[in-house]
């Protein structure tokens, strides 16, 4: 009996959607093993960072006090991260990209070690595990230069760099949550604003980023997660079948989505803050799909061949860094309407000539900075309440899942935060303050549906 | 402890069927997300009534009677919306040329659907509760004085999830083949569940140790 569709459609989603999820899990952990352990030391001695830059909040202010300055600190917040993005499209323009790789080499040390030691140190004091300091000092040590040496150079396993990456955001994420709590909302909110207008208005510098990383055709200096799917589960494993499934429905192509982000560091007081960017790019690769798709039939011979070439190159290419597949992406506007067949043919024309050039690696490319700033919301949801927290989950894995869907239809960079973000949002304020009295007050009078 | 008497056969469940397969997954997602919204209409709705008067009973009835209304027209909508997800999948599977859904996946679509309101019943009346479970102390609710109120929460919870499961897959099938009985099964399976948390009202009336009584009502 042949296997039923059902076994491999989305499997792409849930290829992305997984780290994110364990990412959320892992920050609502800490938050809540950390925030037991000094309730009140961390309100009485707030640290001024970036963010805290105009206003430092207080609990005694009032309500119009806080408002007014969590905006400012938002506002400033999304100014320094628009400057710095700036300075990076420009370095990257006149190709200083060498300085590039080695700062972000740098910083990604640096976060790992001074952030993920003192999360390390505060673990350990608040389980008080018996361990000694320099067995401690050794630890972390390694554990920073194997994380920087996976991220950063290839002949990696690609389960290791996954890892790390989701680490990284880990720890980010639960530093962001020690900001007071106007400034995290109103900040989220900005971001997201931000986020929305540098990826898709026309002066944007992530989209001044991207066109320029896929014009000179190479990978973009940045910090992308990427859900390669590691083992082939059965035999006609199809990489983007979502693509495909819109195809089905509207006639248009595979798609790969590549979300990036920029992380960079900015030095300011004793703090180290990590500012991350974000795009989206949107990469044709429907021959790909079809093409393994079909190995198995053998429906469409020309294509049999092609794929098969492809697979092979596929599987040695591996482990090397992404490279956009930008020569389809520019002949994609054309197809964009055309059947399948035709693009398969001319595809394969394509794929000859390109034999030589690393191909890029399939699987969605998400951005570290929205893996952060997800768990920036569910991690500041936890420090209310459990309910809130699945709500705001819910909400985000559903606005994630509707900007992938977005993608595969239009045909763009895409900014993953502003959907997620605006819904983490409804939800969590809609959950306090409406469900909550409502759910409590049944559940404790046993009425339940 | 108590989690794993809520959830514990919606995990096996879960590992065992849904796991292997990533849209269920997502079926499973999305009927979570929908049974929140409904949670959420519900409340807001109910606000402006809260905290009601809880010595009398009616109040309590017309509150359950009109969210379980508003959860099986809930239900309806999902049906339909699934309908068209069968067409675009069975094109879809046309279109690679591998066999149509069969009656076991559409089956196991509607059990990952319905698994995904009964997880979400459980979480939000049961484990985001939990939290001052894992203090020393336990907790009795002024009605039901024999059992922790953990327990019974966990109980009702899991008597829900069972519920809600099987109930989608009653509910696909007896839309899709038009049967009445199964039609009207499901809801009225519904509200005698809900219906019976009205039990416990009755309690101080008839003076009797009921929510003991009622718990082995639910887990049948």
């Amino acid at each position: 009996m042949e296997s039923s569709i059902l076994e491999s459609i989305g499997q792409e989603i849930i290829g992305v959607m997984s780290p994110v999820s364990l990412c959320m899990l892992l920050v609502v952990l800490l938050v809540y093993s950390l925030s037991d352990s000094n309730p009140f030391s961390s309100s009485s001695a707030p640290i001024r960072t970036a963010a805290n830059l105009v206003y430092l909040e207080n609990p005694s202010d009032t309500t119009a006090q806080k408002l007014e300055g969590a905006l400012l600190n938002a506002l400033v917040f999304v100014i320094l991260i628009a400057i710095v993005t700036f300075v990076l499209v420009l370095l990257y323009y006149y190709n200083f990209t060498n300085f590039l790789k080695n700062y972000m080499r740098f910083s990604a040390f640096f976060v790992l070690g001074t952030m993920g030691g003192s999360i390390f140190l505060s673990i350990i004091q608040h389980f008080s595990i018996p361990i000694d300091s320099i067995t401690c000092f050794l630890l972390l040590f390694n554990y920073t230069i194997v994380g920087v040496l996976s991220m950063f150079s290839g002949g990696m396993p690609i389960v290791l760099r996954q890892g790390y990456m989701v680490s990284l955001g880990i720890i980010v994420a639960t530093w962001f949550t020690k900001l007071p709590e106007w400034t995290t909302w109103v900040l989220l909110v900005a971001l997201a604003l931000y986020d929305l207008v540098a990826v898709l208005a026309p002066g944007g510098p992530l989209k001044l980023l991207v066109e320029l990383a896929s014009s000179r055709d190479e990978e973009l200096p940045a910090l992308v997660y990427e859900a390669r799917p590691t083992v082939a589960r059965n035999e006609g494993n199809p990489r983007s079948t979502l693509g495909l499934l819109v195809a089905g429905v509207s006639d248009s192509g595979s798609v790969e989505l590549q979300a990036v982000s920029n992380n960079n560091i900015r030095r300011d007081g004793a703090e180290n803050r990590r500012s991350p960017e974000y795009t989206a790019i949107q990469v044709r690769n429907l021959e790909n799909v079809e093409g393994e798709r079909n190995r198995d039939e053998g429906e469409r011979s020309p294509l049999v061949g092609h794929s098969r070439e492809r697979y092979s190159s596929d599987s040695n290419s591996s482990e090397y860094s992404t490279v956009i597949h930008n020569r389809e992406s520019e002949t994609s506007v054309d197809e964009e309407m055309s059947p399948l067949v035709d693009l398969l043919g001319m595809d394969n024309e394509r794929e000859h000539e390109r034999r030589d050039s690393v191909v890029a690696s399939r699987g969605i490319k998400l951005g570290l900075g929205d893996f952060v700033f997800y768990s920036v919301l569910v991690g500041r949801a936890a420090m209310y309440d459990l309910m809130t927290v699945y709500a705001c989950y819910l909400a985000i894995i559903s606005g994630l899942g509707c900007t992938l869907i977005l993608l595969s239809v239009c045909h763009r960079a895409l900014p993953a935060l502003p959907i997620s973000i605006t819904l983490g949002v409804i939800f969590y304020f809609l959950t306090r303050l409406l469900m909550e009295p409502f759910v409590v007050g049944m559940a404790t009078n046993l009425m339940m549906f | 402890g108590y989690a794993l008497v809520a959830l514990g056969p919606s995990l096996s469940l879960f590992i065992a069927v849904i796991s292997k397969k990533p849209f269920l997954i997502l079926t499973l997602l999305s009927s979570t997300l929908v049974w929140l919204i409904s949670l959420i209409i519900l409340s807001g709705i109910w606000r402006a009534f809260l905290p009601l008067n809880s010595t009398t009973w009616w109040p309590f009835a017309i509150l359950i009677f009109t969210s379980i209304a508003f959860q099986e027209g809930l239900r309806l909508l999902f049906w339909k919306v699934y309908k068209r997800l069968e067409d675009i999948l069975d094109a879809f599977a046309d279109k690679v040329s591998k066999p149509r859904l069969y009656l076991t996946d559409k089956m196991q679509i509607a059990l990952a659907g319905g698994l995904g309101h009964g997880v979400a019943h459980a979480v939000f009346f049961c484990l985001s509760l939990l939290t001052p479970a894992f203090g020393p102390a336990t907790y009795f609710v002024d009605r039901c004085s024999q059992i922790p109120f953990f327990l019974v929460s966990a109980i009702i919870a899991l008597a829900f999830v069972t519920v809600h499961t099987f109930s989608m897959v009653i509910a696909f099938n007896g839309y899709a083949e038009g049967n009445k009985v199964d039609q009207l099964f499901v809801p009225s399976v519904h509200l005698a569940a809900g219906m019976m948390v009205i039990f416990y009202f009755c309690s101080h009336v008839y003076a009797t140790p009921s929510c003991s009584v009622s718990e082995p009502y639910y887990v049948q």
